[in-house]
C-alpha cells in the first residue's frame, strides 16, 4: 500500500485562540477511506486544512507523495489533491457546467482559455456523479443532493488521487447521506484516496476502511472500525449518551452502529 | 435567464460599441464652446494632422479640433480606466456595491495629486511639454491611490479574511482621514490661487484644457490594465467561492489579490490624476455590463473597458448638447451616483441586511 500522504507531529494554535491541535500524525494510503471523527472543537478541520495547504505549517510536517507539502505549487498540489468543501455561498448567475470548470483549473495553460479535452472532463465528471442532466441549470436553483454531487464532480474535474471531503451529509436527508457516501466508497475503488470528517458515526462504520478519532486536538484513536467504535474509546471523548449496538449478521460478525441517546440503559421511546 | 446570458457571443456588441465609441468622439469634437464643426470637416482635420490632406482655410479649426480630440480621448480613457478599476474592485471583493470611491482609491489619489500641487504650484503644470513634472503628479496620485486602498483592505482584514461590512465602513472611516488631510491642503494653499484653482478642480473633476499628456497618461494605464485581464478574470471567477476554495483549487490567492489591488490602483489613480474625482462610473458600469455580458469576469471586463469610455464621454456629450456646458462630468456624475447608490442598497437590501 503506497502511503500518499502523511502528516507527523502537527501542532497548530490560531491567533488568540486554544490549540487547536496537539502533536497529530496522519496518513492516507491509496484505497482507503479514513473517516475523521471527534466532537466540535477536537481538531478536524483544522488537520484538513493543514493537510490541503490552505494553512501555513506553524509546526509538524506534512509529506504530499515524494516531496514536503510545502514544496508544491498551488496549481501542482490542486492537481494531486481536491478539497471538497462544506459550505459554498450563494452563487447565482453561474451554470453547474462552469462550476465544475472551476475544478479544471489548475490544468489550464496560461492564457487560461479551457480546451475541449478540459469540457469533456466536466462531462464525463458530470456523469459519474450522476448530475450531467442539470449541467445547464443555475448554482442556486439545485436542491442540496444535487448540490453535493456537483461539488463532487468538481473535485473530480481536478483529475486527483486524493480528495479531502469536509462534512459532506451535514443538511441532507438520510437517502441523501448513504449515496453521498457509496459515491466517495465507489470513487477511492476506483483507485483513489478520500479523508472524510464526518459527525455520523453510522456512516463511518458503514463505509469507512479507517477511522481516525480525534479530540482535544490528539489522536484518541486510529485503526479499523471494529476497533475505534467501542464504548472504552468513545466514552471518554463523546461522554455518556451513546448507545452501542452492532448488526446480526447471523455469525456475530455485523456491523456496529452508535445512536445518540439521552439513556442509554433504557433504550426506548418516552 | 441567466445561463443564456453567460453564453451570448460578444462579438457583436464589440464591434457596436466600439463604432458607438468613434461616433461620440466624432460628435464631442463637432461640439463645443468655440462653435459646431462639421463631421466631415473633423475627419479633414484629422486626415491633414496625419499628412494625408492640406490645411483647413481657417489655421484656427485645425486647432480647435486638436484641443478637442485631445479632451474627448481623456474623457473615454478616464472613463475605461474607471469602469475597469470599478469591475476589478467588485470582482476582488464580490460585492456589487464596492467601488473605487468607496474604498478609498479615488479619495486616495486626490489626496497625493493635491499633494503634488501643492509642493510644484501652479496650474498648469501638466502642460509643459516632456517637463518631468507632468508625471509627477500622476505618480504621487497613484502612490496614494495605492497606499489608501491597502490600508483599507488591510484594515478591513483578519486572518485572511475581508468582512464586507468592515471594509465598507472602514473606506468610509479612512475616506474621512483622506479628506481632512485634502482639506487641510486646500485650507493652506487657500491664498495661492494658481494652486487652490488647481486642486479645486480635482474635487469636481473637470475635463477642460486636456491635452495630449492626459490621454496619453490615461490611455498608457488602461491599455496596461487590459493586458492584466486574461491572468486575473478566471481567478477572480473563483474567488466567488471564497478565497480558501479558490486556493484549494489551485489559485495563487494573494498574487491575485495584489495584482488586482495594484491594476485597479493604477486605472483609478490615472483618471483621477488626469481629471480629478469622478464618481459613479466605476460603480454603474460594471453593473451595467454584467446585464449583457453575465458575471464571468473574462467576459466582463474588457466590456467594461469599452463601456465606460462610452459611458463618460457620452454623458459628457449629452449634457453639452442638450443643455449646453452646465456641469463638470465629475459633478454631473455625482449627481447620478448617489441615487445610483441607494437604488442599488435597496434592491440588495436583503441579502445586506444578511451581512
Amino acid at each position: 500500500m503506497v502511503t500518499w500522504l502523511s502528516a507527523r507531529g502537527l501542532a497548530h494554535t490560531y491567533r488568540d485562540g486554544p490549540r487547536a491541535l496537539d502533536g497529530v500524525d496522519f496518513s492516507l494510503s491509496q484505497g482507503e477511506l479514513v473517516v475523521v471523527i471527534g466532537p466540535n472543537g477536537s481538531g478536524k478541520s483544522t488537520l484538513m486544512k493543514l493537510v490541503a495547504g490552505l494553512i501555513p505549517i506553524q509546526s509538524g510536517s506534512v509529506q504530499l507523495l515524494d516531496r514536503p507539502l510545502a514544496q508544491w505549487s498551488d496549481r501542482e498540489r490542486a492537481r494531486r489533491m481536491a478539497v471538497v468543501p462544506q459550505f459554498l455561498p450563494a452563487l447565482p448567475d453561474l451554470r453547474v457546467s462552469d462550476f465544475v470548470l472551476g475544478g479544471r483549473y489548475a490544468h489550464l495553460s496560461g492564457w487560461r482559455q479551457a480546451t475541449h479535452q478540459d469540457h469533456r472532463v466536466v462531462s464525463q465528471s458530470l456523469e459519474r456523479c450522476d448530475a450531467l442532466d442539470i449541467a445547464a441549470r443555475s448554482m442556486n436553483e439545485i436542491s442540496g443532493g444535487q448540490r453535493q454531487r456537483v461539488l463532487f464532480a468538481r473535485a473530480l474535474a481536478e483529475e486527483a488521487d486524493l480528495l479531502l471531503v469536509d462534512e459532506p451529509t451535514n443538511s441532507l436527508d438520510p437517502e441523501h447521506q448513504v449515496r453521498v457516501f457509496a459515491l466517495i466508497a465507489e470513487l477511492v475503488r476506483a483507485g483513489r484516496a478520500a479523508m472524510v470528517i464526518t459527525h455520523d458515526l453510522n456512516l463511518a462504520s458503514q463505509f469507512a476502511t479507517r477511522i481516525c478519532l480525534l479530540s482535544k486536538g490528539r489522536v484518541a484513536a486510529d485503526g479499523p472500525v471494529g476497533h475505534v467504535l467501542r464504548r472504552e474509546l468513545l466514552e471518554p471523548v463523546y461522554g455518556e449518551h451513546l448507545y452501542y449496538g452492532s448488526f446480526d449478521d447471523g455469525r456475530g460478525g455485523g456491523a456496529p452502529f452508535v445512536l445518540p441517546w439521552l439513556d442509554p440503559k433504557r433504550p426506548t421511546s418516552r | 435567464m441567466s445561463s443564456r446570458r453567460g453564453d451570448r457571443a460578444l462579438w457583436p456588441w464589440f464591434i457596436g460599441l466600439s463604432i458607438a465609441l468613434f461616433a461620440i468622439v466624432l460628435g464631442s469634437i463637432c461640439l463645443g464652446s468655440t462653435g459646431t464643426i462639421a463631421p466631415a470637416e473633423v475627419l479633414r482635420s484629422f486626415a491633414h494632422a496625419l499628412g494625408w490632406a492640406g490645411a483647413a482655410e481657417d489655421p484656427r479649426l485645425d486647432l480647435i479640433v486638436e484641443l478637442r480630440t485631445w479632451r474627448a480621448l481623456t474623457a473615454a480613457g478616464v472613463g475605461a480606466a474607471l469602469a475597469l478599476s470599478g469591475g476589478l474592485i467588485q470582482g476582488l471583493f464580490r460585492n456589487g456595491l464596492a467601488s473605487p470611491s468607496l474604498l478609498g482609491v479615488s479619495g486616495g489619489a486626490a489626496l497625493g495629486a493635491a499633494l503634488a500641487i501643492a509642493v510644484l504650484g501652479g496650474y498648469g503644470i501638466l502642460d509643459r511639454e516632456f517637463a518631468p513634472s507632468a508625471l509627477f503628479v500622476p505618480l504621487c496620485s497613484f502612490v496614494g491611490a495605492l497606499a489608501t486602498v491597502s490600508l483599507v483592505a488591510f484594515l478591513a482584514t483578519r486572518g485572511g479574511r475581508t468582512s464586507v461590512p468592515t471594509l465598507l465602513l472602514v473606506g468610509i472611516a479612512v475616506n474621512m482621514c483622506v479628506a481632512g488631510a485634502f482639506a487641510a491642503i486646500q485650507s493652506l494653499t487657500l491664498k495661492d490661487f494658481e494652486v487652490s484653482r488647481a486642486i479645486l478642480a480635482w474635487t469636481f473633476g473637470t475635463l477642460e484644457d486636456r491635452s495630449s499628456h492626459h490621454a496619453a497618461i490615461v490611455w498608457s494605464a488602461v491599455v496596461m490594465g487590459a493586458a492584466v485581464i486574461p491572468f486575473i478574470a478566471t481567478e477572480l471567477d473563483l474567488f466567488r467561492g471564497g478565497e480558501a476554495d479558490a486556493a484549494a483549487l489551485g489559485v495563487g490567492t494573494s498574487r491575485v489579490k495584489i495584482v488586482t489591488l495594484v491594476t485597479a490602483a493604477l486605472t483609478a489613480s490615472a483618471a483621477v490624476a488626469v481629471a480629478g474625482q469622478i464618481a459613479f462610473v466605476g460603480l454603474a458600469v460594471p453593473h451595467i455590463v454584467r446585464l449583457i455580458a453575465g458575471s464571468s469576469h473574462r467576459r466582463m471586463l474588457p466590456l467594461c473597458v469599452l463601456g465606460g469610455a462610452i459611458f463618460l464621454l457620452g454623458a459628457d456629450y449629452a449634457q453639452r448638447a442638450l443643455f449646453g456646458a452646465m456641469l463638470q462630468p465629475g459633478v454631473l456624475m455625482s449627481l447620478f451616483g448617489g441615487p445610483l447608490f441607494v437604488a442599488l442598497l435597496v434592491r440588495h437590501r436583503r441579502e445586506v441586511s444578511a451581512w
